[in-house]
């Protein structure tokens, strides 16, 4: 596998999402159309300029410490497994 | 040991802010799961984060307390991984520009020289929430999520590899936990999970350059635990070394039933977090006027404070360094002095035997039920002479077990000091005529003898009796005979 | 009353005097939806009982005296923007019952004013695309050529008048394209001057909340009721202050229009006559047009598909099947997660994350998204710099006529439609769009792009150039 390839499947494993063999086949393919796609943007001449990190301008934006208790069922009931008070997910050995 | 000890902390700090650090749920300790949570802090879809402005001031003033240089402009990043406890798939941290960095404190190194300890960066963070395994009940095979604790505000504190042993290690946790509560910013409960430290340990040859092979130390829940723990993988790396093999760079954690680490995982290669400034936030900016004035508002520290007892309060420089080791105490002690203004007679009682209670139940004094109010009551009835100072212990423990005012102890219990003649008078009299020997050994000048009667006294009266009362009825009766 | 023809003013005037009542507009709304929506599927969910008892509220409030600039107005909602009321499915199958505990900023606002939400609109998967294609339902057609696609399906629902305002989401030119593809007008706003608060965006830094309408009018009369500071969304905070607007008026002001020569090159031969078409039309209405140069369009579209992919996948990485949605089944945890995962996110969607997993990682992150960082800089400044020497500029929307609906289109192919909105989004500067003419009875837009909070200028702008003949529906 090429550095492309080997970075795929990391991403895959990274972001944790199920793909079928079909599936996995095809975004190999398609990674690599669109990393040769990119090549462009890779050549353009940026030099030692900062990139931008905000797209606003806003600064300190802060709220102040006063603590508000939400509504719990309405928030509860869209968990797929909620029993006793917990979100419940398979069990962890730890 | 032949080898050089390289030690460096990363400790977690809870801050003392009403709110999470992004959302309006309450921040404090509640034993029901889920009921600090709401859509920003469960990570539901299309709600934005929003700062909070108490734990911002809070983080920098814990930055200028550690003496760190502050950036004036910084960010918060995202720290992508997948965990249960971790509701949107990242931790919003800062990563890129921490708040605070280049900062020190200072500890007495293991030959009791002034050492400063460096600390590489201190920055703003979000907790996860806590996960618990169980096997039976409801949950079945399940894990279950506890989202209460996701989101609360964190600042890490991260030493340089300057700590050089287990003991300077406990030093600088000892002393950062007492920067934090002066500067009033968190309580630093280790055992509550308010302070929580992880360790870096590696050990080279005296007078190399580079830092050997380091293991990550995890899951140490006391500052015993952490010296412990230390301790013994200090050992173990050495060992290691000795028989000529290379340590393994592992996480270890530390079993407290055990006394022993044991593995987590091997690290094959650096977890990649993807870092990238978070989009939904605005970055935060600080005037150079507004650091100055953080430090310039820096509650005082336990030097500064100890310093102040001696002069204000004339204690000796012994009694002022253990009161104020502990923000708690020092409070506990001042505000006794508001009640009863007698500052030696305070301190001797709160760094004796309430110190003494506090140890066993494994308090902190604001946690005690006795209060300032009841000590200084305790001690007014020792200034009155209404009991002993031996009574008054008594009195105390009762008190602080039962959650009883001590005045109340004292008349339930018939503990007050008996200060009638008349009623000593017979008991004196008995106590000279069944101890002739020792009445002969006093009037023949042993002064120790008088003591012994009076001792003697004391213990028919339970020690109630009024012990300068009854030296003077001995020494009267025993010259008119 | 025929909503294509009129104006939100002369219906809300209208319910307000008593012409008609909210609920009697409503009622018919609704009635018109189902028999439209027929075959062209627009909706996700309709509102029924809710949106009439909602006609019935406002009607009860007018008799009391209440100030409704919006009374009894039917609109849309694009189903990535939450409504407590109808489920908001983020265009994902595992989410089509899932009602979220907030409603979003905009259409709480528009709410207030009178407006009565009518339905969700569908979506591309996970929000992500120009086209409806992906969308986990099936796409939107065009009203105007129903083998074709919508490119939004709130535009579809204002061009066959089932609603008078289409709430939408913008990133890449979802809205600006939809608007284009049906012939009617869109707004994306300037960074911050709207709440994304109810946003579920797939790309935080370019995503923002506008209108489609029937027409720029149309667009004015709620830019107000939408726009200004919101303590939930911090971009907001630059409003904090009031809207540092920056309004020209056409006709008692020059107005200078920039003209971008070679980004035209860029397109097929009929488009390309429309603009020359449109521009020599804005000339002749006494504007002043001045050639300019853009020369980081192809560029600024990579540099938005780099940082789009990234932020969406670390945005949609909260669908992890724990606190919602639907969770796999499975027997330890990371199966958990990679099959909720893959159940919840589409094929576009789970392409999207794992490729900005790939470019945010260790060896990649300096080549690809910090470059993209820095062209996004020079986006700006270039945009920037062209804005200093005229008052707004003119630009294509979409680069090609709406996708057939059937028919094979590689995903590059989809993404390169977002050639001339990408790099305005990345510029933060606002946009509107507007009809510009047609090619074989398909609708064309353009984009009139202004400095940050000219978007008065811009509708004022628009206006005086319309109705263009775009013919009939």
């Amino acid at each position: 596998m090429d550095s492309a390839a080997v970075g795929l499947e990391k991403a895959i494993e990274a972001i944790k999402i199920g793909v079928s063999d079909p599936e996995r086949d095809q975004l190999h393919r398609e990674l690599d159309q669109f990393l040769g796609w990119l090549e462009p943007a890779l050549e353009v001449d940026t030099g030692d300029l900062e990139g931008l990190v905000f797209s606003h301008e806003a600064i300190n934006v802060l709220r102040e410490d006063t603590p508000r208790q939400s509504d719990l069922a309405e928030l509860q009931e869209a968990a797929p497994n909620f029993t006793g008070g917990f979100y419940l997910v398979p069990k962890i050995m730890e | 040991m032949k080898y050089e000890v390289v030690i460096g902390l990363e400790v977690h700090v809870e801050l003392l802010t009403g709110c999470k650090l992004f959302c309006a749920c309450p921040n404090r300790f509640v034993p029901e799961p889920n009921v600090n949570t709401c859509p920003v802090c469960l990570g539901f879809p299309g709600i934005l984060p929003q700062m909070s402005r108490e734990a911002l001031q809070q983080a920098l003033t814990a930055a200028v307390a550690l003496n760190c240089k502050v950036a004036l402009y910084s960010y918060f990043d995202r720290k992508n991984y997948f965990y249960p406890d971790m509701p949107k798939g990242y931790q919003i941290s800062q990563y890129h520009i921490p708040l605070g960095s280049s900062g020190y404190l200072e500890i007495e190194d293991d030959r009791g020289v002034l050492k400063k300890v460096g600390i590489g960066r201190v920055h703003m963070e979000e907790d996860a929430g806590k996960l618990l395994h169980e096997t039976a009940g409801a949950s079945g095979g399940s894990s279950m999520v506890d989202y209460n604790r996701a989101g609360v505000p964190l600042i890490e504190i991260v030493s340089e590899p300057d700590l050089r042993s287990s003991l300077e290690a406990r030093r600088y946790l000892e002393k950062l936990k007492s920067i934090m509560q002066y500067a009033g910013v968190s309580d630093c409960k280790m055992e509550e999970g308010s302070l929580r430290c992880d360790a870096n340990v590696s050990l080279r040859n005296p007078g190399e350059e580079i830092f050997g092979i380091k293991t990550e130390l995890k899951n140490m829940n006391s500052f015993r635990a952490v010296e412990k723990s230390l301790d013994h993988e200090i050992k173990r790396q050495a060992g290691i070394l000795d028989s000529g093999e290379k340590v393994a760079t592992q996480t270890l954690r530390w079993d407290e039933d055990r006394q022993e680490t044991i593995v987590m995982r091997g690290k094959l290669e650096a977890d990649d977090y993807r870092c990238f400034a978070d989009p939904e936030l605005a970055p935060i900016q600080l005037a150079e006027t507004e650091v100055e004035k953080a430090r310039h508002n820096l509650p005082e520290m336990a030097g500064e404070r100890a310093k102040r007892f001696v002069e204000e309060y004339g204690l000796p420089e012994y009694d002022a360094g253990v009161l104020t080791a502990s923000r708690c105490l020092a409070d506990y002690f001042e505000s006794c002095l508001e009640f009863f203004n007698k500052p030696k007679e305070v301190s001797n009682w709160v760094m004796g035997e309430f110190s003494a209670h506090l140890n066993n139940a494994g308090l902190e004094a604001d946690q005690a039920s006795f209060v300032p109010e009841d000590m200084a009551e305790l001690l007014q009835m020792i200034d009155n002479q209404e009991i002993s100072g031996k009574i008054a212990k008594e009195v105390l423990e009762k008190a602080f077990q039962g959650g009883k005012k001590p005045r109340r102890v004292v008349e339930e219990e018939g503990l007050l000091q008996i200060s009638d003649q008349s009623e000593l008078e017979s008991i004196v009299d008995r106590i000279i005529s069944e101890n002739p020997d020792t009445v002969e050994s006093y009037r023949g000048g042993k002064s120790k003898a008088l003591g012994h009667l009076v001792g003697q006294v004391m213990k028919e009266t339970r020690g109630k009796a009024n012990p300068q009362l009854v030296n003077e009825l001995l020494v009267k009766k025993i010259d008119s005979q | 009353m025929e909503l294509r023809k009129t104006t939100v003013h002369r219906v809300a005037e209208a319910v307000l005097e008593g012409e008609i009542t909210a609920h009697q507009l409503i009622d018919k709304t609704l009635k018109n939806c189902s028999v439209l929506n027929e075959g062209l599927n627009i909706f996700n969910a309709v509102a029924g009982v809710d949106a009439t008892e909602q006609a019935r509220a406002i009607d009860e409030k007018i008799k009391q005296g209440g100030e409704l600039p919006l009374a009894g107005i039917p609109i849309t909602v694009k189903d990535d923007l939450c409504y407590g009321v109808l489920p908001t499915s983020f265009g994902s199958s595992a989410f089509s019952e899932f009602i979220s505990p907030v409603t979003a900023a905009v259409v709480e606002s528009l709410m207030e004013a009178g407006a009565v939400v009518i339905g969700k609109t569908n979506l591309d998967d996970m929000g992500q695309g120009s086209t409806t294609l992906t969308s986990p339902g099936g796409a939107t057609a065009n009203p105007w050529q129903a083998e074709r696609t919508a490119g939004s399906a709130g535009a579809a629902a204002v061009a066959t008048g089932i609603c008078m305002l289409a709430v939408e989401s913008d990133s890449g030119g979802a809205l600006r394209q939809g608007a284009s593809h049906c012939g009617v007008a869109g707004l994306r706003p300037t960074t911050g001057r709207v709440s994304r608060h109810g946003l579920n965006a797939h790309c935080s830094s370019f995503a923002r909340v506008g209108i489609t309408a029937f027409s720029c009018e149309n667009i004015s009369g709620v830019l107000d009721i939408i726009s200004g500071f919101d303590e939930r969304d911090a971009a907001t905070a630059v409003c904090r202050k009031g809207i540092p607007e920056i309004i020209k008026t056409p006709g008692s002001e020059d107005i200078t229009i920039g003209y971008p020569v070679t980004a035209f090159d860029f397109l097929q031969p009929e488009l390309r006559e429309v603009f020359e078409q449109a521009r020599d039309d804005f000339a002749g209405l006494g504007y002043k047009i001045k050639n300019i140069d853009l020369g980081l369009l192809r560029e600024g579209l990579q540099a938005y598909y780099i940082i789009a992919l990234a932020e969406a996948s670390s945005n949609h990485a909260r669908f992890d099947g724990i606190r919602f949605g639907k969770t796999g089944e499975a027997d330890n945890l990371e199966n958990m997660y990679f099959q909720s995962r893959a159940e919840i996110l589409g094929k576009e969607a789970r392409r999207r994350s794992i490729f900005g997993t790939f470019l945010l990682s260790k060896g990649n992150y300096g080549r690809y998204y910090r470059q993209a960082l820095k062209i996004w800089e020079l986006i700006r400044q270039e945009f920037a710099g062209v804005l200093k020497e005229c008052d707004l500029l003119m630009l294509p929307t979409a680069k090609n006529l709406p996708r057939q609906l059937k028919g094979e289109v590689s995903f590059l192919d989809e993404w390169s439609d977002d050639f001339f909105c990408a790099p305005v989004s990345l510029s933060g500067m606002p946009a509107l769009t507007i009809p510009a003419g047609q090619v074989n009875r398909i609708p064309v837009g353009m984009q009139l792009v202004g400095p940050p909070f000219s978007e008065k200028t811009l509708l004022a702008v628009g206006s005086t150039s319309g109705p263009r003949d775009t013919g009939t529906l």
